[in-house]
């Protein structure tokens, strides 16, 4: 099948606006009467709040109105556990909660005026480890936890500090476990971590009078914000309107709801101006949301010949101090933890557990790099127990036809080639003998397995809204975030395709707005292209179909002797009798005016089919529904005098099923890698024992630079088309991600012969485990 | 209380009342709503918001107040392309490249190679990459910030920046 716009590379839709500073973002919108907003943050990060007096910092320059908690003591919520309030009211859960906020005139007046605020806190104590807090009955961030609404697929426990518990329970663990001759086990940790997306959190808000409300926000999830605002109000969810301008970066982390319904609940208090609040990088990192967090121990049994038998694994997730975005991470972790492998016998329970931290959210992979490091890490390590080749153990364990995976659907062929992906780079790893030991250095070599689906709401779709313009060129509208990944550019393409149109005719929406663009979930879960190019194929044949419709009557002939060539549409038996597409965009008209046919616009929507939750006793179920599979490798050098780690290649090969645009691709895989390089080695959120973060700027948190990553990776795509992908096309953007702590990890061990389990592992960390 | 600083910004003579001590990089984004620099961190630590100010990349909100910026030249994101709106070689090569993803360290990348090629056109791969290490990216992992900057040193080669 022969492709004209698919799977080559052209210039991105939003390049040019990009290159020459033109693209607007949040922060640099400015609307008539803007007034400027300060939040007021805790002194501790587990506290009863006893008395906030706002009396004094009303009176302060340019100060326009102080708004605290009291004055919205409502919750809300994104993924349906509704435990959170815009400004803290009665208690304040982790230090860089809202307690109080300021509008004024000028930023300047609006800082000047928070210390004059004055709050009485009792302090709590804080509990910081997730483990310790599960235990702990004694102290409880949420006491209410039992009264808080949910949906049913959430199960907090009350009286304690766990707020959801998620169950697998696939076969008999205690027989799987039987039947091994070998056993595995470990414990491992995750740190927390900052997404640190280059543009930093914004809001723009103003309510047109008291039952309306427009936002422009910096999210990855207008229409999700859109109903948590207006639910949070009691407002009908079509009038509250959410704008979404240029977006610089997201990685999950404004994905959900973050600092939207506390910025609308200020904005209230001043009807009819906007209001304007950026979030400081030090607000991003201690008020929206952290990534990862985790503390787990696993154990893996296997017959001698190789066969996994049984997989147990305990988490617990450090979550913070609200857990509507993490519920679903710590399912989705509970079942990935397995990894890529036809096991019988899984036993998992996995725990989101309150902690004095900011809250954790989504984090690019969503519980799966989480679930992976744990799978790889005691993959190789059985390898060696069993003396086998860890490439091997994996094959003879991998997802393939037929097979099931812990969730208990069957895989097919079409959904990717587990096999495929490690050949790719087990030929590029050892294409060559590794470098022996030299004085400074030691070396190794290092590799993993992966698999990532989705989780999102059951119903989450993509739509797309098609029209024609009266020159025959087209608007191609959907609801989904270009954040950096791409997105419209592969809209454009698949859209072009479709309709066999050049991408130069075809106009990709820009803005993203609830009140004009089709309904999209959230753009999360690497789906956008996947969900959204199947819009767009749907679409374009109901766009197709009424150009026919009208052609038909023109011609006198049916609809279904009609073909469709993008520039007219003509009789298949005779193209000479055709009407051009043009004619046919505002239905047909006839010289004398009269006009037949309908306007030639569009609309449809996809989704996963027959998605569902997982089951409540047993955990599984058809919740992941589509998969992408993928392998990487390393070859690393560790500096033996400093511990310092220095990868030299890596490579990464996924099934991708089918490449719509080759350079998006290769950006997603080699940035995911980068990210994924400086959460293994580099950046931890750290704290004082008070719950403060103690590096919450970008000097003292470490995230990668030029030096830091391998100049040129390796990425190989595999191509085996998802049944129902658009073009067999399946979702790669967290995934490159998922597995890259592992590789370096199962390298590290090939170096040094020192098992690490814990994440990030500095320089500090390898010298101590040298002999 | 105001005070009013005269600068050169893209050629064109600007003169600005601002609070004493204010940061080039407000100066840039509001008083003359150049919203190309970007403020990443606020402390240097991103470079999101680098502009060059008399010939050298600098970090727009690090430099403050009248005594430092009375008087500067600066260019500025907006001041590359031409009067047509054709990019300058360097915007080009990072969209080919493709080196752009969510595109706000963009501009900052872009000032950063401007002042390196300006004041050295056969900058080393070494001084290159040193250059682009005062940068932070979140998106690409840096490989195609690299091949860009190499590809617009090439694309450079025989053209004079101004």
């Amino acid at each position: 099948m022969g492709f004209r716009y698919i799977g080559k590379t052209f210039e991105r839709t939003d390049g040019y606006a990009k290159v020459t500073g033109a693209a607007q973002y949040v922060a640099d919108l400015k609307l008539p009467r803007m007034l400027h907003v300060q939040i007021l943050r805790p002194e501790f990060a587990h506290a009863r709040i006893q008395s906030i007096d706002t009396s004094e910092a009303e009176r302060s320059d340019g100060v326009v109105r102080v708004v605290a908690g009291k004055d919205y003591p409502l919750f809300f919520s994104a993924s349906g556990f509704y435990d959170q309030r815009p400004l803290a009211v009665d208690k304040v859960r982790h230090a860089g909660e809202p307690v109080a906020a300021v509008i004024a005139d000028t930023l300047d007046h609006a800082k000047q005026a928070l210390p004059k605020i004055k709050v009485v806190y009792e302090p709590l104590p804080v509990l910081l480890d997730p483990v310790e807090a599960a235990r702990n009955k004694a102290v409880l961030i949420h006491e209410q936890l039992g009264g808080y609404r949910h949906l049913d697929s959430h199960f907090p426990e009350p009286g304690t500090n766990i707020f959801h518990h998620y169950r697998l329970r696939k076969g008999d663990i205690e027989a799987g476990f039987k039947e091994a001759d070998v056993f595995v086990e470990a414990e491992f940790e995750v740190s927390l971590s900052a997404h640190s997306a280059m543009e930093p959190h914004g809001a723009v808000c103003r309510w047109d009078g008291k039952d309306q409300v427009e936002i422009w926000a910096s999210t990855q999830a207008p229409f999700a914000v859109q109903q948590a605002v207006a639910e949070m109000f009691g407002l009908p969810h079509a009038r509250v309107r959410v704008h979404v301008l240029y977006l610089g970066g997201g990685f999950g982390g404004k994905s959900d709801v973050t600092i939207e319904p506390m910025v609308a609940c200020v904005a209230r208090a001043v009807p009819g101006v906007a209001v304007r609040y950026v979030c400081s990088r030090k607000e991003v990192m201690t008020s929206t949301v952290l990534g990862r967090g985790v503390k787990a121990r696993a154990r893996l049994g296997a017959r001698k010949d190789g066969t996994f038998t049984a997989f147990r694994a305990e988490l617990y997730f450090s979550d913070g101090a609200y857990g509507d975005a993490a519920a679903n991470i710590v399912t989705v972790a509970g079942h990935n933890c397995v990894g890529p492998y036809a096991i019988e016998h899984c036993h998992v329970d996995s725990y989101g557990v309150y902690t004095n931290t900011p809250p954790v959210g989504a984090y690019r992979g969503y519980g799966h790099p989480e679930g992976c490091f744990i799978s790889e890490r005691l993959v190789d390590m059985m390898a060696r127990k069993l003396s086998l080749s860890p490439l091997d153990l994996r094959r003879k364990n991998f997802l393939s036809e037929g097979k099931r995976n812990s969730l208990g659907e069957t895989i097919r062929d079409h959904n990717g080639d587990l096999f495929k992906c490690l050949q790719n780079v087990e030929n590029e790893l050892f294409s060559r003998p590794k470098p022996p030991e030299d004085d400074r250095y030691l070396y190794g070599r290092g590799v993993a397995s992966m698999m990532k689906s989705p989780k999102g709401a059951p119903n989450a779709s993509s739509c797309c809204q098609i029209k024609f313009c009266a020159d025959g060129s087209v608007h191609v509208n959907l609801g989904g975030i270009e954040m950096g990944q791409g997105a419209q550019q592969a809209m454009r393409q698949i859209a072009a395709e479709a309709l066999r149109i050049p991408p130069d005719r075809v106009s990709v929406f820009r803005e993203v707005d609830t009140q004009h663009s089709p309904w999209e979930w959230q753009t999360v879960a690497s789906m956008f292209t996947y969900r959204g190019g199947n819009a767009i194929l749907k679409t374009a044949e109901r766009a197709i179909r009424v150009l026919k419709e009208s052609a038909a009557t023109v011609l006198r002939v049916l609809p279904g002797d009609l073909d469709y060539d993008g520039e007219s549409v003509f009789l298949r038996t005779d193209p000479d009798r055709k009407v051009a597409v043009k004619d046919l965009a505002r239905g047909y008209m006839y010289e004398n005016g009269l006009t037949i046919g309908e306007v030639a616009e569009a609309t449809a929507g996809d989704r996963i089919p027959g998605y569902v939750e997982p089951d409540p006793k047993f955990g599984m179920g058809t919740a992941g529904g589509t998969w992408t599979f993928g392998c990487q490798g390393c070859e690393l050098r560790v500096d033996k005098k400093t511990g310092e780690v220095i990868i030299d290649q890596f490579i990464s090969s996924f099934d991708v099923g089918r490449v719509i645009s080759p350079q998006m691709i290769r950006g997603q895989i080699v940035g995911g890698v980068a990210m994924g390089i400086g959460q293994t080695l580099k950046e931890k959120i750290e704290f004082s024992d008070q719950g403060k973060i103690i590096n919450a700027t970008w000097v003292r948190y470490k995230m990668p630079r030029i030096h830091d990553i391998p100049k040129k990776q390796t990425v190989i795509l595999v191509e085996t088309p998802e049944k129902r992908g658009p073009f067999g096309a399946r979702c790669v953007a967290e995934h490159p991600m998922v597995a890259v702590a592992p590789t370096i990890l199962n390298a590290l061990y090939d170096a040094t012969g020192h098992d690490f389990f814990r994440l990030p592992v500095f320089p500090k960390d390898i010298v101590e485990a040298l002999p | 209380m105001k005070e009013w600083i005269t600068l050169t910004v893209n050629g064109v003579r600007r003169t600005v009342p601002c609070e004493p001590k204010a940061r080039l990089l407000d100066i840039l984004r509001d008083a003359l709503g150049l919203t190309g620099a970007k403020e990443g961190c606020g402390y240097g630590a991103c470079g999101s918001c680098t502009v060059v100010v008399n010939g050298e990349a600098v970090k727009a909100c690090t430099l403050r107040g009248k005594e430092k910026l009375d008087g500067a030249e600066v260019v500025t994101i907006e001041g590359l392309t031409d009067r047509e709106g054709n990019l300058h070689p360097i915007q080009e090569a990072f969209l080919r490249a493709g080196a752009v993803q969510c595109g706000f360290c963009t501009p900052g990348f872009i000032m950063r190679l401007y002042a390196l090629f300006r004041n050295k056109p056969s900058a080393s791969e070494d001084e290159i990459r040193e250059a682009l290490s005062e940068n932070l990216c979140r998106c690409t992992g840096y490989e195609a910030i690299w091949e860009a900057a190499v590809l617009a040193q090439e694309l450079l080669k025989g053209t004079r920046l101004t």
